[in-house]
Protein backbone atom coordinates (compact mmCIF):
# COMPACT_ATOMS: atom_id res chain seq x y z
CA UNK A 1 0.00 0.00 0.00
CA UNK A 2 1.26 3.10 -0.91
CA UNK A 3 1.95 5.18 2.82
CA UNK A 4 0.52 8.97 0.90
CA UNK A 5 -2.75 6.72 -0.45
CA UNK A 6 -3.78 5.82 2.91
CA UNK A 7 -3.04 8.53 4.99
CA UNK A 8 -4.52 10.95 2.35
CA UNK A 9 -7.72 9.17 2.35
CA UNK A 10 -10.75 11.55 3.20
CA UNK A 11 -12.08 8.85 6.20
CA UNK A 12 -14.28 11.40 7.58
CA UNK A 13 -16.17 12.26 4.60
CA UNK A 14 -16.57 8.63 3.63
CA UNK A 15 -17.87 7.76 7.44
CA UNK A 16 -20.25 10.48 6.43
CA UNK A 17 -20.87 9.11 2.94
CA UNK A 18 -21.77 5.46 4.98
CA UNK A 19 -24.06 7.16 8.04
CA UNK A 20 -26.36 9.05 5.18
CA UNK A 21 -26.12 5.94 2.57
CA UNK A 22 -27.48 3.62 6.04
CA UNK A 23 -30.20 6.47 6.60
CA UNK A 24 -31.01 6.41 3.13
CA UNK A 25 -32.05 2.80 2.82
CA UNK A 26 -33.64 2.89 5.93
CA UNK A 27 -35.98 5.56 4.34
CA UNK A 28 -36.11 3.40 0.98
CA UNK A 29 -37.40 0.85 3.33
CA UNK A 30 -40.39 2.66 4.85
CA UNK A 31 -41.42 4.78 2.01
CA UNK A 32 -40.97 2.63 -1.07
CA UNK A 33 -43.08 0.13 -2.43
CA UNK A 34 -41.02 -3.23 -1.54
CA UNK A 35 -40.22 -3.91 -4.68
CA UNK A 36 -38.17 -0.53 -5.39
CA UNK A 37 -37.28 -0.89 -1.83
CA UNK A 38 -35.40 -3.87 -1.86
CA UNK A 39 -33.74 -2.84 -4.76
CA UNK A 40 -32.47 0.35 -3.50
CA UNK A 41 -31.31 -0.99 0.17
CA UNK A 42 -29.24 -3.83 -1.66
CA UNK A 43 -27.81 -1.00 -4.27
CA UNK A 44 -27.03 1.24 -1.28
CA UNK A 45 -25.50 -1.72 0.79
CA UNK A 46 -22.94 -2.80 -2.36
CA UNK A 47 -22.40 0.79 -2.67
CA UNK A 48 -21.37 1.38 1.16
CA UNK A 49 -19.29 -2.16 1.22
CA UNK A 50 -17.35 -0.80 -2.18
CA UNK A 51 -17.08 2.54 0.04
CA UNK A 52 -15.49 0.32 3.19
CA UNK A 53 -13.32 -1.76 1.05
CA UNK A 54 -11.76 0.79 -1.10
CA UNK A 55 -11.44 3.70 1.81
CA UNK A 56 -11.43 2.18 5.21
CA UNK A 57 -9.85 -1.56 3.67
CA UNK A 58 -7.28 0.28 1.24
CA UNK A 59 -8.14 -1.64 -1.60
CA UNK A 60 -8.17 1.50 -3.31
CA UNK A 61 -4.06 1.60 -3.40
CA UNK A 62 -3.63 -2.34 -3.39
CA UNK A 63 -2.07 -4.06 -6.17
CA UNK A 64 -3.25 -7.03 -8.19
CA UNK A 65 -2.76 -9.66 -6.13
CA UNK A 66 -4.46 -8.12 -3.05
CA UNK A 67 -7.53 -7.22 -5.25
CA UNK A 68 -7.15 -10.81 -6.28
CA UNK A 69 -7.34 -12.48 -2.50
CA UNK A 70 -10.68 -10.33 -1.89
CA UNK A 71 -12.60 -10.97 -5.49
CA UNK A 72 -11.97 -14.71 -6.17
CA UNK A 73 -13.92 -15.69 -3.28
CA UNK A 74 -16.28 -13.33 -4.11
CA UNK A 75 -16.34 -15.15 -7.47
CA UNK A 76 -16.51 -18.28 -5.75
CA UNK A 77 -19.35 -17.71 -3.68
CA UNK A 78 -21.45 -15.91 -6.48
CA UNK A 79 -20.98 -19.28 -8.62
CA UNK A 80 -22.05 -21.30 -5.76
CA UNK A 81 -25.43 -19.11 -5.55
CA UNK A 82 -25.76 -19.24 -9.15
CA UNK A 83 -25.29 -23.05 -9.16
CA UNK A 84 -27.92 -23.44 -6.21
CA UNK A 85 -30.57 -21.42 -7.79
CA UNK A 86 -32.17 -24.53 -9.41
CA UNK A 87 -32.21 -26.78 -6.86
CA UNK A 88 -33.45 -24.17 -4.01
CA UNK A 89 -35.26 -21.55 -5.60
CA UNK A 90 -36.66 -22.82 -8.74
CA UNK A 91 -37.15 -26.82 -7.52
CA UNK A 92 -39.15 -26.14 -4.50
CA UNK B 1 11.08 -2.49 16.93
CA UNK B 2 12.12 -6.36 17.44
CA UNK B 3 13.48 -7.75 14.26
CA UNK B 4 10.35 -9.89 14.08
CA UNK B 5 7.86 -6.82 14.49
CA UNK B 6 10.01 -5.28 11.76
CA UNK B 7 9.82 -8.51 9.55
CA UNK B 8 6.11 -8.77 9.23
CA UNK B 9 6.11 -4.67 8.82
CA UNK B 10 8.13 -4.33 6.05
CA UNK B 11 7.55 -5.81 2.67
CA UNK B 12 9.11 -9.23 1.66
CA UNK B 13 11.66 -9.60 -0.83
CA UNK B 14 9.99 -12.58 -2.43
CA UNK B 15 6.25 -11.52 -2.16
CA UNK B 16 6.70 -7.60 -2.16
CA UNK B 17 4.07 -7.40 0.61
CA UNK B 18 4.83 -7.11 4.21
CA UNK B 19 3.63 -10.41 5.66
CA UNK B 20 1.04 -9.58 7.84
CA UNK B 21 -1.10 -7.92 5.59
CA UNK B 22 -0.58 -10.92 3.04
CA UNK B 23 -1.71 -13.37 6.07
CA UNK B 24 -4.01 -11.32 6.82
CA UNK B 25 -5.94 -10.80 3.68
CA UNK B 26 -5.09 -14.70 2.86
CA UNK B 27 -7.28 -15.16 6.49
CA UNK B 28 -9.79 -12.76 5.03
CA UNK B 29 -10.34 -14.79 1.91
CA UNK B 30 -11.88 -18.03 3.04
CA UNK B 31 -13.76 -15.06 5.97
CA UNK B 32 -15.47 -14.04 2.66
CA UNK B 33 -16.42 -17.29 1.40
CA UNK B 34 -17.71 -18.44 4.96
CA UNK B 35 -19.83 -15.31 5.66
CA UNK B 36 -20.55 -15.31 1.17
CA UNK B 37 -21.48 -18.60 1.73
CA UNK B 38 -24.40 -17.73 4.53
CA UNK B 39 -25.89 -15.05 2.84
CA UNK B 40 -26.22 -16.89 -0.38
CA UNK B 41 -28.16 -19.89 1.40
CA UNK B 42 -29.81 -16.86 3.23
CA UNK B 43 -31.07 -15.65 -0.28
CA UNK B 44 -31.40 -18.68 -2.21
CA UNK B 45 -33.93 -20.21 0.43
CA UNK B 46 -35.81 -16.78 1.10
CA UNK B 47 -35.79 -16.54 -3.25
CA UNK B 48 -37.49 -20.17 -3.04
CA UNK B 49 -39.96 -19.69 0.36
CA UNK B 50 -43.32 -17.90 0.59
CA UNK B 51 -44.26 -16.22 4.00
CA UNK B 52 -40.14 -15.18 4.22
CA UNK B 53 -41.62 -11.78 4.37
CA UNK B 54 -44.19 -12.19 7.40
CA UNK B 55 -41.28 -13.79 9.59
CA UNK B 56 -38.80 -10.47 8.81
CA UNK B 57 -41.62 -8.73 9.88
CA UNK B 58 -40.60 -9.58 13.23
CA UNK B 59 -37.53 -7.75 13.57
CA UNK B 60 -37.82 -4.10 14.53
CA UNK B 61 -36.24 -2.04 11.87
CA UNK B 62 -35.90 0.81 14.53
CA UNK B 63 -33.74 -1.55 16.77
CA UNK B 64 -31.96 -2.70 13.90
CA UNK B 65 -30.91 0.77 12.76
CA UNK B 66 -29.72 1.24 16.30
CA UNK B 67 -27.78 -1.99 16.57
CA UNK B 68 -26.12 -0.81 13.60
CA UNK B 69 -25.21 2.39 14.90
CA UNK B 70 -24.23 0.44 18.86
CA UNK B 71 -23.32 -3.27 18.02
CA UNK B 72 -23.56 -4.01 21.86
CA UNK B 73 -26.85 -3.48 22.16
CA UNK B 74 -28.15 -6.89 20.37
CA UNK B 75 -27.71 -8.86 23.44
CA UNK B 76 -31.28 -6.87 24.46
CA UNK B 77 -32.79 -7.55 20.81
CA UNK B 78 -31.75 -11.30 21.08
CA UNK B 79 -33.42 -11.53 24.66
CA UNK B 80 -36.82 -9.61 23.46
CA UNK B 81 -37.07 -12.30 20.19
CA UNK B 82 -36.21 -15.22 22.76
CA UNK B 83 -39.15 -14.19 25.04
CA UNK B 84 -41.48 -14.04 21.67
CA UNK B 85 -40.86 -17.79 21.13
CA UNK B 86 -38.77 -16.90 17.80
CA UNK B 87 -36.04 -19.31 18.38
CA UNK B 88 -33.97 -20.80 16.18
CA UNK B 89 -35.45 -24.12 16.08
CA UNK B 90 -39.35 -21.93 15.12
CA UNK B 91 -38.25 -21.81 11.45
CA UNK B 92 -35.38 -21.68 8.58
CA UNK B 93 -35.78 -17.55 9.21
CA UNK B 94 -34.93 -17.53 12.56
CA UNK B 95 -32.39 -20.06 12.04
CA UNK B 96 -30.59 -18.32 9.60
CA UNK B 97 -31.25 -14.75 11.63
CA UNK B 98 -29.54 -16.34 14.99
CA UNK B 99 -26.82 -18.36 12.63
CA UNK B 100 -25.61 -15.08 11.20
CA UNK B 101 -26.18 -12.39 13.66
CA UNK B 102 -24.88 -14.97 16.29
CA UNK B 103 -21.63 -15.44 13.92
CA UNK B 104 -20.93 -12.15 13.05
CA UNK B 105 -21.62 -11.16 16.97
CA UNK B 106 -18.20 -13.74 17.56
CA UNK B 107 -16.46 -12.27 14.67
CA UNK B 108 -17.03 -8.55 16.11
CA UNK B 109 -16.04 -9.90 20.03
CA UNK B 110 -13.29 -11.59 18.57
CA UNK B 111 -12.39 -7.74 16.84
CA UNK B 112 -12.80 -6.16 20.56
CA UNK B 113 -10.18 -8.43 22.16
CA UNK B 114 -7.39 -8.29 19.37
CA UNK B 115 -8.07 -4.36 19.19
CA UNK B 116 -8.16 -4.34 22.98
CA UNK B 117 -4.79 -6.35 23.28
CA UNK B 118 -3.45 -3.89 20.84
CA UNK B 119 -4.21 -0.80 22.52
CA UNK B 120 -2.78 -2.79 25.70
CA UNK B 121 0.61 -3.38 23.87
CA UNK B 122 0.45 0.04 21.76
CA UNK B 123 0.27 1.77 25.31
CA UNK B 124 3.70 0.95 26.86
CA UNK B 125 6.74 2.99 26.39
CA UNK B 126 8.09 2.30 23.08
CA UNK B 127 4.72 0.23 21.85
CA UNK B 128 3.64 2.13 19.48
CA UNK B 129 6.76 2.49 17.28
CA UNK B 130 6.78 -1.76 17.90
CA UNK B 131 3.18 -3.05 17.53
CA UNK B 132 1.97 0.31 15.72
CA UNK B 133 1.93 -1.38 11.95
CA UNK B 134 -0.38 -3.71 13.52
CA UNK B 135 -3.36 -1.51 13.56
CA UNK B 136 -3.35 -1.39 10.06
CA UNK B 137 -3.75 -5.72 10.31
CA UNK B 138 -6.47 -5.29 13.05
CA UNK B 139 -8.22 -2.40 10.98
CA UNK B 140 -8.73 -4.47 7.75
CA UNK B 141 -10.25 -7.28 10.11
CA UNK B 142 -12.91 -4.97 11.66
CA UNK B 143 -13.53 -3.49 8.66
CA UNK B 144 -13.98 -6.96 7.01
CA UNK B 145 -16.53 -7.45 9.86
CA UNK B 146 -18.14 -4.10 9.08
CA UNK B 147 -19.00 -4.97 5.16
CA UNK B 148 -20.35 -8.33 6.62
CA UNK B 149 -23.13 -6.19 8.75
CA UNK B 150 -23.46 -3.82 6.12
CA UNK B 151 -24.89 -6.46 3.94
CA UNK B 152 -26.85 -8.57 7.08
CA UNK B 153 -28.46 -4.91 8.54
CA UNK B 154 -30.73 -4.75 5.10
CA UNK B 155 -30.89 -9.12 4.60
CA UNK B 156 -32.58 -9.04 8.07
CA UNK B 157 -33.59 -5.40 8.79
CA UNK B 158 -34.74 -4.09 5.75
CA UNK B 159 -35.54 -6.24 2.97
Amino acid sequence: MKESGAHGSPYVLIWIYLVVLALASVAASLVLPKAPAELAIYFLALVKAVLVALYFMHLKVERFFIHSLSLIPLALVLVLFLGLIPDIVVGR
Amino acid sequence: MSAAAQASAEASESTGFPSAKLGMWWFLAPEIMVFGGLISAYLLFRMGSVGWAGELHHNSTLLGTVNTLVLLTSSAEYAAHIREGLVPAKSLFWAFYFGMTGLHGLHVLGGIVANACLYAVAARPGGVARYGHRAEMNGLYWHFVDVVWIFLFPLLYLG
